[in-house]
């Protein structure tokens, strides 16, 4: 038999595959599975932030935003002093605004000195803070060096309520839920945690049941108070302490109201709520009273300006209560997705969600944490997302703007491409999607957090010092300049 | 000079610029780019060689050199410097294998043969367990010993197996042993099958070396449906779905639905099996390219009917050289010996340990431990004859103990392991109560349901395997265990991933196609012809590339 043809032949046909390749590389389309945009309707995203963008058609063109950054990049930040203190000047380019972190600062140095006073941090964010991730490792570390026990406030049910560690709920399936993510005008107001729930029986126990989990000062529930809001009619609740089932009458008459489920702490309990259906319940708060307590509120899809719609009133009940000295809003991954890379309708949207939380807890230190680093395929490669940087400079700004402590995840986890090493590093640290961080990344995200407000506390405490030595001298006093090219963004 | 300017002009349009840097990148290894046979430069590089070695067929040291030297840069794009390993390893096995074949005496024979084989696990033990020992170690003892940075040589799993049938063959008189050297090592670094299988026998690959080459017009057809099968399977099934779903729903289980859970076990399930075959048939299809055939090594195993089936389907070449060197080497069916006592043994044992360690959280580790132990005596001591059950099944549990630990150094894979060396017990014994009838056509209801009831064992077995470890894999199937029948929220969930979902059900129906089928689209293909089994062939690099630009799918939490 002639085998020549056939080597040939199977070379010709292998070869001349290529060349149909390129032909049809010309003539098809550049990718099979298209991102197709998908029914807003079943998908968690807030409404706010759909509306944003939509609205988000007198758009700066991205030469102007560049100029504006150039400009911003070389104002020096020059601060005024706060009750004596006065951080060093910073770039805009390297920004943190410990300065405007000084009243949480004071706050820990009273605890230190102290140790039966108390402070109190909200942590707001998307589902990057889901199952108590991040959130744990900075709570953790509060409480190792400053004391304190309990995981905080938490909500009744959450998507995110089986991955939690930190603290084990279990709900029955009867309970309604309002959340602001997706709810504008809710049947009673929101919760600090930015939900409220009604328990909604019919015929049914509506119960809740909540269980210590094994995290280092958390191991224990410690003095779980309920917290409900106001309702023209009262409702019961009974709570199963082991054996012991303790009988009581909710009394809904301020805007938020507390009822003690115990004093000390318990392993866990179960809550049966009983003909409290008109009642809104926001949630459970467990700490034993002093130390450091932080508080998670995580919302899968939120993109944070949700939060300048909460009720100042109610939420200012809610300070009275557990008294916040810090609030942290961690968003941004949910806003990469618009295929825009001007933020400035975000910008606008946040600032009006900080001065809400300004309105709602007076005094209150925020800090503000960017997004972290993402990586979306371009061609065939992952690279970070290009609007990732963007993003950052945005919150980077609106922090300035509000004066606001300022975290750069971005810069702080290895800037570009950082993100593609997390999830390809053995043991992983981020997961595929190339956008959340698993247990070890967040972790270590916490830590770096921790780290970086922690900082800013030691010099805080040196800059006290020297203020109290006298030695520190008056220097002429100027407030950042920031406003001017604030002006020139506003006016395009 | 236009016209060489036009195609200069059109090629950078379609090719882009080439660089000094981009030529060298070709040829220098990079641990991020791996030479994968779906890969373009693959393509390109396999068209120089081929081209060559067209003209080469009629020589014999020459053509073997030849892709002896294109093998060991394949596997140095692979591995980098480990090649060196390849052809260090390559030189000991070749001499151990000449003094084995020259002495007479069968004492010294056997101490050749068991140094040899110590050799070759202790290196495939420092590269692939290492590490999993000391982590075991430093559990099980508070241990304190610092991990070893050791990289895995790609393919050294079966490059190792390859060569140690090649001795125990010898060993065994099965075969005789090469010519020389060159031989060998053309046996052991062959590119198609080097990295991941099949893993071919010296008795089945040897005689086809001396044969004069030759490629029939079958032969070519044959290996383009596998190369284009292969190449579908693994770059547009098991890729598009691992990366956008099923490497998410693994990696945070707890932060998905019941739902999801499911169909990425499912969704596993289709992706490990086109990841696996898919891969194995284009070094097959690229191997018959080249005039060699390599044995079959997937023959659709979802459709088995009982486990015992599944692996006469799955891998084939792994589960016959475990069955030929390691189940009987240590009894088989007919005599028991301490290694196939011992491991068992110690799996029971720990099982049993781990059962009463966590006696005070749960009882349900304790159930576990007790039920598997007393399923596996029952699995002979119900049989008439015992006594050879009892060995059979042990022989059996420890060779799919190893099996299982092969593919990964980890307490999963152990646990897979287990789960299939047990079911392959009860199979035994359920066979013996209930005897198949030979000649009877089997009822299709029974066909059915056995079918079913195989693959969701095997599911379920993967989720083992697929999970990070053994946590994960509980809560994936807890989470299954919570499912309800919601129809709105699956539609809302598959049409949220309809690409991916599109393609499982896609990969399925082409697994569950009947035979027929397939051979029927197999002869029309045979009977196109040449330019048109060409544009075939490019439209599915054009798929290919397709989907390796397609961007991922952004995450969706849904809302429920």
């Amino acid at each position: 038999m002639n085998t020549k043809s056939y080597f040939f032949q199977s070379f010709a046909i292998v070869a001349l595959a290529l060349v149909a390749f390129i032909g049809f590389k010309q003539i098809l389309p550049d990718k099979i599975f298209s991102e197709s945009k998908l029914d807003s309707k079943n998908i968690l995203i807030d409404s706010l932030l759909l509306e944003s963008v939509a609205e988000d058609s007198l758009a700066l063109d991205e030469d102007s935003v560049a100029k504006s950054e150039r400009l911003l990049n070389k104002q020096k930040i020059v601060y005024d002093e706060t009750g004596g203190i006065e951080y060093p000047a910073e770039t805009f380019e390297n920004y943190k605004g410990y300065q405007y972190l000084i009243h949480f600062y004071e706050r820990l140095y009273q605890l230190e000195k102290n140790p039966q006073n108390k402070v109190r941090i909200a942590y707001y964010g998307d589902s990057m803070t889901d199952g108590d991730l991040i959130v744990q490792d900075v709570r953790m570390k509060y409480q190792e060096r400053f004391g304190g026990n309990g995981v905080g406030f938490v909500s009744i049910t959450s998507e995110s309520a089986a991955s939690r560690g930190s603290v084990k709920a279990q709900y029955s399936k009867n309970w309604k839920t309002q959340s602001y993510l997706n709810v504008k005008k809710p049947i009673s107001p929101f919760g600090v945690n930015g939900h409220v729930f009604f328990a909604n029986n019919g015929g049914n126990t509506t119960w809740i049941q909540f269980e210590a989990g094994l995290n280092k000062f958390s191991t224990s529930l410690d003095n779980p108070t309920l917290y409900y809001g106001r309702s023209s009619r009262t409702g019961n609740v009974n709570f199963i302490i082991g054996k012991d089932t303790i009988k009581k009458t909710l009394s809904p008459n301020s805007l938020v109201n507390t009822l003690k489920v115990s004093s000390g702490s318990l392993k866990s309990f179960k809550a049966n709520f009983i003909h409290a259906d008109s009642i809104p319940i926001y949630g459970f708060n467990f700490d034993n009273g002093s130390g450091v307590h932080v508080d998670n509120f995580s919302q899968r899809g939120n993109s944070g300006l949700p939060i300048s719609m909460f009720n100042a009133d109610v939420m200012q009940a809610f300070n009275n209560s557990l008294k916040y000295d810090l609030v942290i809003l961690h968003y941004g991954t949910n806003v990469l997705n618009y295929g825009t890379k001007n933020y400035s309708w975000y910008e606008k949207g946040m600032t009006k969600t900080v001065n809400k939380i300004k309105e709602s807890f007076p005094g209150v230190s925020i800090l503000i944490v960017s997004t972290a680093d993402k990586s979306t395929k371009y061609d065939m490669e992952m690279k970070t997302d290009s609007a990732v940087v963007p993003l950052m400079k945005a919150q980077k700004h609106y922090a300035l703007e509000t004066q606001s402590g300022f975290v750069n995840l971005y810069t702080l986890m290895g800037g570009d491409g950082s993100m593609i090493k997390w999830v390809d590093e053995s043991p992983a640290k981020a997961n595929k999607d190339y956008t959340h961080f698993n247990q070890r990344g967040a972790k270590a995200i916490g830590n770096l957090l921790y780290e970086q407000l922690s900082k800013g506390y030691d010099e805080y405490k040196i800059l006290r010092e020297k203020r109290d030595a006298g030695v520190s001298k008056r220097k002429a006093v100027r407030k950042a300049k920031a406003d001017s090219v604030s002006v020139t963004n506003d006016s395009l | 000079m236009t016209t060489i300017e036009s195609i200069n002009n059109w090629f950078i349009e379609n090719f882009g610029a080439i660089t000094m840097e981009q030529v060298e990148s070709w040829f220098v290894y990079n641990p991020d780019e791996k030479l994968l046979f779906n890969t373009g430069l693959f393509l390109g590089l396999f068209l120089v060689f081929y081209f060559v070695y067209g003209f080469l067929r009629k020589t014999f040291y020459l053509r073997l050199t030849y892709v002896i030297l294109f093998s060991l840069f394949f596997y140095y794009k692979s591995s980098g410097i480990y090649f060196l390993l390849l052809l260090l390893s390559s030189v000991v096995d070749y001499g151990l294998s000449q003094i084995i074949y020259k002495e007479s005496r069968d004492g010294v024979k056997k101490l050749y043969l068991v140094i040899s084989v110590i050799l070759n696990l202790a290196l495939l033990g420092y590269f692939k367990y290492m590490n999993f020992l000391i982590v075991t170690f430093n559990d099980m003892f508070n241990g304190n010993f610092a991990l070893h940075n050791v990289f895995l040589p790609v393919g050294i799993s079966f490059y190792t197996f390859q060569s140690m049938s090649y001795i125990i063959e010898i060993y065994r008189e099965e075969i005789k042993p090469t010519k020389n050297y060159i031989e060998y090592l053309f046996f052991v670094s062959f590119f198609p099958q080097l990295v991941a299988g099949p893993i071919v026998r010296a008795k089945d690959f040897l005689p086809q070396i001396y044969q004069k080459l030759n490629l029939t017009k079958q032969d070519v057809n044959n290996a383009l449906f596998l190369i284009i099968g292969g190449l579908i399977k693994k770059t547009v099934i098991s890729n598009y779905i691992s990366v956008n779903f099923v490497d998410r729903v693994f990696d945070t289980p707890l932060s998905y639905t019941s739902f999801e859970n499911l169909m990425a076990s499912y969704g596993y399930a289709i992706q490990i099996y086109c990841d696996f075959s898919g891969y194995s048939d284009m070094a097959i299809g690229i191997a018959l390219l080249l005039g060699f055939k390599l044995p079959e090594n997937f023959r659709t195993p979802y459709k088995s009917t009982s486990i015992t089936d599944f692996w006469r389907r799955w891998h084939i070449s792994l589960s016959t050289w475990l069955k030929d060197f390691l189940y009987i080497s240590i009894g088989g069916n007919r005599s028991g010996s301490f290694a196939g006592y011992l491991f068992p043994s110690l799996f029971f044992f720990g099982l049993l340990l781990w059962g009463i360690s966590n006696y005070t959280t749960s009882i349900i580790p304790l159930i576990v431990a007790v039920s598997s132990i007393l399923i596996f005596c029952l699995s002979f001591l119900l049989s008439s004859k015992r006594k050879q059950t009892l060995v059979t099944n042990f022989n059996l549990f420890t060779t799919m103990l190893l099996g299982g630990l092969w593919h990964g150094a980890g307490a999963q894979f152990i646990v897979w392991g287990a789960l299939h060396g047990l079911a392959l017990a009860v199979h035994k014994i359920f066979m013996e109560f209930f005897p198949s009838q030979k000649d009877k056509k089997t009822n299709f209801l029974w066909r059915f349901f056995s079918i079913l009831i195989t693959f969701h064992f095997v599911v379920f077995c993967w989720i083992f395997f697929r999970a990070r470890d053994f946590e994960t894999a509980l809560q994936v199937i807890n989470t299954i265990g919570q499912l309800t029948f919601e129809p709105e929220l699956w539609k809302t969930i598959v049409l949220g991933y309809k690409n991916v979902f599109g393609l499982m059900l896609f990969g399925y129906v082409w697994h569950f196609l009947p035979e027929s089928f397939t051979n029927g689209m197999k002869s029309v293909f045979d009977k196109t012809p040449l330019l048109i089994k060409a544009i075939i062939l490019g439209f599915v690099y054009w798929i290919v590339y397709a989907t390796a630009v397609a961007g991922s799918q952004p995450f969706i939490y849904f809302q429920f």
